[in-house]
């Protein structure tokens, strides 16, 4: 039979979900707010349509109100929003959940707050059939079990009988799909359910969406704050910007050509894989996203766009109709288009004056030799003798040279934080040592002395929580230069000042409390505290990860500025590949507890790869539809510290075991070697190097030299 | 300077807009405004000596001479209510904010170093409360004997094992808090870490909790009086004049009356500002 | 080749509540014919077709102007809908020659495609047509030829062997019993990137078989 032919195209018929003009507003103390205005937008059946936009953009806003879960304070104001050819704006409760039912399904970003935790999750599954469908209990418990099969969750029967917190993070949302589908909903809404879960994790999770949905024809909404992801699960993008969708199209036409200043903005900002440090700088959107209450007068994004005119400050932009299907909200979209092209090519040229990579050997100023962390928990049972110790970092070893940047990548639980807190000192060392400048710093902080201290300080992942909500700013900048007496006393007012301008902030900030700050402001002056004492190395615990990708660019901008300038060597933590990517000099590869690769940047990203390494490279979702990658997902979850698997570690999720003799029986006998691909590359595998070699590249060529 | 200042009274005015918002708030506030005013300018409103005599009228109703009646000596009931509030405005408060500085540092050391000193302080504080405070206030006055100080020193002891609870509870959160990570980063004393970065963020719920409590103080200060073990007499302490009224109270009911709607109203009154703070404060986040 | 396959996966239902007025409307604008009515869980009630929702004059004749009007706006689908017992259904892992006979038999354009009386899609004889189109290749340039072979085991085989040994593919083959002509038996054959004439030629050897229609389709 003849394979490729065309199939016979179904009449146009009627989408699942239809939204038209929508509008919604929240009632606040400062008076109505709007926040969305004139959003439009259709899904058909087995559709994906992306939303992507920054926090604070009204993505989810738009789901709540498809799914009437506003608040008490938050209203639709005008608008239709058409399911399955019925408004659902303006009706009652009681009308509302019979017109909805069972149709549309929900799944968030946090699993657990769709699981009830002290129920069974058979149970809970079950009765979703029970209660909807009257059916028995035996049937329902089986269809559960299909279903569990069906989002290829491991040992179904057993999940059944365990309570959600016995799960892991992955699980948890599989679980959560899972009873998402079994009552067949016509329309799936997903706000960031990948978010929360470690990359390998979320490509599994990915992979899953998009299989289920060709199965179960459902139409899905897909909310999310990262391109990659969008770009590898939708169909149709919608772009969200201050309450307004600013660009729509379909998903490679909008990655391919994007025409709104802001997702154009938005694509510049992030590092792809395959940017390396030398070559590149991030192109952040500068400011940021206005509150809802105030708006500029005309089109939104005016006070960011790098294309804006006078008349754009005055009039706001209709919708307007590039080609079939791609609706912009820009009075300049064709120049914006044309100039995006350039804008996007030229990300791959060279920028080479940038930054210098400092190749030549320096000394060193870090060494860390087999430095264990282990823990011990409450035993489980009560009189029971021995405590079970978590091996928190198990035998690391490496050196930092002086004024290079080492990244630190792996999934949560490997212990990448661990480490770094105890270099700095809040961790104490259960084995091995470290040295800093020629000191030992094996011991905590409270027995360091102060300059030891002055020398090491640390950037932390959560912007809302590094700084001190009680105090100045200036305050806190000034604490450090106080505290190590790094200025005179009178002068320490101007050295703040003159941090914050280094931070690109002004001294208008020198007053204000954290509250007053943006995400990314709060970063910032977290820096300028991390670097005001001019410390030797400043560690940096995911320092990115919470911002929005327009910020994030900034951040990471300005850490490289300031170690150019500084001359500062960095420890920088994080699980995003890309990122690290562009901003270190070399890599370590962290799997519970252990370094299975390390060495410079450019090696680790090719082959020979541990295959960990391998399984990481692939499982980064690119912004970018056409890119080519390697598919290569890793089975189960990472395994419980407190029982680390024998041999190699990673020998019960490894994908290559099969190359070696005996299916790798060794691997789960004996602990593997370190295998130098070069001086400074090496691999912790069993694996023979000539093997390893071999394989292929996880992103192709083409890709990462585009342009 | 003068920007700062009207900054300042900006934000001052802001927070007391804030508060007018909740009308919870506004009616507790108001109540307890009152009888601040009636304490501060006592001597002014009254119409007689609280501890003058009039041996013509004793255990009388309300005249127009004496607006609220008078009591077993005769005394002005009206009189001795705007006196007894000073009495107990002081008191109160003093007794609080002695046992918030109490709770405090005990919350604070048990909830930062945690441990073993976690256990030991609130091992003991749990033996503290699991007496009836009844009980306590009786045992404690018994054994030291009733004076003002004393009131202070009983309530103190009864209440700053709750507040130290409040306190360690959120320690024991604002201690996970990345700023605390970086100031031990800093290598930062134990001492600045607890009274500098952990206090400040503390003091919202515990200023609220503090409110409350002033409004169980007024309550304890009423019962010891009630009980005997409160202010010697002849001060004018409303707790005392329930319990001298108590006696006569076939003969003029109104005597209990006044004195037990002054606490209740300035009870009531704190516990509705507390709970509309709560509510608003709630909500700004 | 499974009802599964080719029904239209969530179709728009109503409620046993909605008025009838409603529902006429919203069947007009999404130009639909067919509209399951179901209650909880999708579970099925009846189904409503623009035949149904056409009121029975008979039961308006004793009616004034005024009541008319209000028994019209009382009119709900759960009066007028052809309750469950009787609606025809049928299941997902039937296949769909099955349906279509089903549809044929009882004559209705549409079946309700049900899994345990829960509605998982609908199937109508426009999804059926378009499965015909699909199997007969409609639409792709190639050469049809109906072949008439008698109604023998192994004639159908010949063909197919005949068009092989010339190494050409099937884009899509079917057959009927021959029209009028009990005992024999009428194949098409869809054969792609080859002429018209070479394909006479070289089915027209094959013994026994008939060429009845050839053309470019």
């Amino acid at each position: 039979m003849a394979t490729e032919r065309p199939g016979v195209g179904s009449p146009r018929e009627v989408p699942i979900l239809r939204v038209e003009n929508l509008a919604i507003s929240y009632e606040t103390r400062y008076g109505e707010v709007t926040a969305v205005r004139d959003v439009s937008f259709e899904i058909g059946r087995g559709e994906t349509l992306g939303i992507v936009g920054e926090s604070g953009c009204g993505k989810s806003t738009v789901a709540f109100g498809i799914v009437n879960f506003l608040g008490r304070n938050g209203r639709i104001v005008s608008g239709r929003i058409l399911f399955q050819g019925q408004d659902l704006v303006g009706r009652s409760e009681r009308e509302l959940r019979r017109l909805r039912g069972d149709r549309i399904a929900m799944v968030y970003q946090d699993p657990m707050q769709a699981l009830n935790p002290s129920l069974r999750i058979g149970d809970q599954m079950a009765e979703v059939l029970i209660v909807h469908r009257r059916m028995k209990k035996d049937e329902a418990e089986e269809r559960c079990i299909r279903m569990l099969e069906r989002v290829y969750m491991p040992d179904p029967a057993n999940v059944m009988r365990r309570y959600p917190h016995q799960l892991s993070g992955g699980q948890q949302q599989r679980v959560v799909i899972a009873m998402a589908l079994l009552n067949d909903p016509a329309l799936l809404i997903m706000d960031e359910p990948s978010t929360a879960l470690d990359v390998t994790v979320e490509a599994a999770v990915l992979d899953l969406i998009n299989d289920l949905q060709e199965e179960f024809d459902t139409a899905i909404m897909y909310i999310s704050h990262n391109l990659g992801v969008i770009a590898r699960v939708s169909d149709k993008v919608a772009v969200m910007y201050a309450g307004e969708v600013v660009e729509r199209a379909a998903a490679e036409e909008i990655f391919l050509h994007p025409s709104h200043p802001y997702t154009l903005g938005l694509m510049r900002c992030v590092p792809r894989l395959g940017m390396e440090k030398a070559s590149s700088y991030l192109h952040p959107i500068r400011g940021r996203v206005p509150p809802p209450n105030r708006l500029p007068p005309g089109c939104v994004f005016e006070p960011r766009c790098d294309f804006a005119r006078p008349e754009c400050a005055e009039r706001r932009p209709p919708l307007k109709r590039l080609t079939d299907g791609h609706w912009v909200r820009c009075f300049f979209a064709d120049e914006v288009a044309s100039k995006g092209q350039e804008a996007l090519a030229a990300r791959w040229r060279k920028e080479a004056t940038v930054h210098e990579p400092q190749r030549e050997p320096t000394e060193t100023i870090l060494t860390v030799q087999d430095a264990r962390v282990y823990y011990s928990v409450p035993a489980r049972r009560l009189f029971s003798r021995e405590k079970p110790v978590v091996k928190a970092v198990d035998g690391v070893s490496f050196h930092v040279p002086k004024q290079r940047t080492l990244g630190i990548v792996g999934e949560s639980g490997c212990g990448k934080s661990t480490l770094v807190r105890a270099i700095i000192g809040l961790e104490k060392l259960s084995g091995g040592g470290m040295e800093f400048m020629g000191f030992d710093i094996s011991v905590p902080v409270s027995k360091r002395d102060l300059d030891l201290i002055r020398n090491i300080q640390m950037v932390f992942q959560n912007p809302d929580a590094t700084l001190n909500p009680s105090f100045t700013v200036g305050f806190q900048i000034a604490r450090p230069l106080r505290r190590f007496r790094a200025v005179p006393k009178d002068r320490v007012k101007d050295e703040v000042i003159r941090l914050l301008n280094l931070m690109k902030l002004d001294a208008s900030y020198y007053d204000r409390l954290p509250r007053q700050l943006s995400g990314g402001e709060k970063q910032r002056v977290a820096i300028a505290r991390a670097i005001a004492a001019r410390p030797e190395l400043v560690l940096c615990d995911e320092p990115v990860s919470a911002l929005d990708v327009s910020v994030q660019a900034a951040v990471l901008n300005l850490l490289l500025e300031v170690q150019r300038e500084l001359g500062t060597t960095m420890l920088f933590i994080a699980h995003d590949l890309s990122v690290v990517r562009f901003f270190c000099d070399d890599i370590a590869v962290m799997y519970l507890g252990q370094i299975v690769e390390i060495g410079p940047a450019e090696a680790i990203y090719a082959p020979p790869y541990h295959p960990y390494t391998e399984a990481l490279l692939s499982a980064v979702p690119i912004p970018d539809p056409t890119a080519e990658q390697r598919q290569i997902r890793l089975s189960g979850s990472v395994p419980s510290a407190l029982n680390p698997p024998s041999g190699c570690r990673f020998h019960t999720r490894c994908p290559r075991r099969e190359w070696l003799p005996d299916g790798g029986r060794i691997c789960e006998v004996e602990p593997p070697p370190w295998q130098a691909d070069t001086e400074e590359h090496r691999i912790l595998c069993h694996i023979p190097l000539e093997q390893l070699r071999r394989m292929e590249a996880v992103v192709s060529e083409e890709v990462r030299d585009a342009g | 300077m003068e920007t700062e200042k009207k900054s300042r009274l900006r934000k001052f005015w802001e927070s007391i807009s804030i508060v007018l918002r909740s009308p919870t708030a506004a009616v507790g506030l108001a109540i307890v405004l009152f009888w601040v005013f009636v304490a501060i300018f006592a001597p002014l409103l009254a119409p007689h000596d609280p501890l003058a005599q009039d041996a013509s009228a004793i255990n009388q109703g309300p005249s127009p001479t004496y607006p609220l009646g008078t009591d077993n000596l005769g005394r002005d009931i009206l009189s001795r209510l705007i006196y007894g509030s000073r009495v107990i405005l002081i008191l109160a408060p003093v007794s609080v904010l002695a046992s918030v500085i109490v709770g405090t540092v005990l919350g604070l050391v048990g909830g930062y170093f945690g441990g073993i000193v976690d256990e030991i302080v609130m091992r003991i504080l749990d033996a503290v409360m699991a007496f009836p405070t009844i009980l306590l206030y009786l045992i404690i006055i018994a054994a030291i004997g009733p004076s003002p100080l004393n009131v202070v020193l009983a309530i103190t002891f009864v209440g700053a094992p709750g507040i130290a609870r409040l306190v360690r509870g959120l320690t024991l959160d604002i201690r996970t808090r990345d700023y605390i990570r970086a100031a031990e980063a800093r290598g930062e004393s134990a001492l600045y870490i607890m009274f500098v970065e952990i206090l400040p963020n503390a003091r919202g719920p515990l200023i609220i909790d503090a409110l409350l409590r002033v409004g169980y103080a007024i309550f304890a200060i009423g019962t010891l009086g009630f009980l005997g073990l409160g202010l010697p007499p002849p001060t004018p302490d409303w707790g005392g004049m329930i319990s001298e009224a108590r006696k006569y109270i076939w003969t003029n009911p109104l005597g209990v009356l006044w004195p037990a709607l002054a606490i209740a109203s300035l009870v009531v009154g704190l516990n509705l500002f507390a709970d509309g703070l709560r509510e608003e404060t709630m909500r700004y986040q | 080749m499974l009802v599964r396959d080719y029904m239209t996966r969530h179709p728009l239902m109503a409620d046993p509540d909605m008025s009838v007025v409603e529902a006429r409307r919203f069947m007009g604008e999404n130009n639909l014919r067919h509209l399951p009515v179901v209650g909880e869980g999708k579970r099925l009630l009846g189904l409503v077709t623009r035949q149904t929702l056409l009121v029975d004059p008979g039961r308006l004749g004793s009616l004034n102007v005024w009541e008319i009007a209000d028994y019209l706006s009382r009119l709900t689908l759960k009066d007028v809908m052809v309750p469950a017992d009787e609606v025809i259904t049928v299941g997902p892992d039937v296949p769909v020659e099955e349906a279509a006979r089903t549809m044929v038999e009882h004559r209705v354009g549409c079946l309700p495609v049900v899994d345990e009386n829960i509605v998982i899609g609908i199937i109508t004889e426009v999804d059926l047509l378009a499965h015909l189109a699909e199997m007969m290749a409609a639409g792709v340039p190639a050469v049809r030829v109906t072949v008439r072979m008698p109604d023998v085991r192994g004639e159908l085989a010949k063909l197919v062997t005949a068009v092989s040994a010339q190494g050409w593919g099937i884009l899509a083959l079917g057959g009927a019993p021959a029209p009028r002509k009990p005992g024999y038996w009428d194949a098409v054959v869809k054969i792609r990137g080859i002429a018209q004439k070479e394909v006479v030629t070289a089915l027209s050897q094959v013994e026994g078989h008939e060429i009845v229609d050839v053309r470019e389709a």
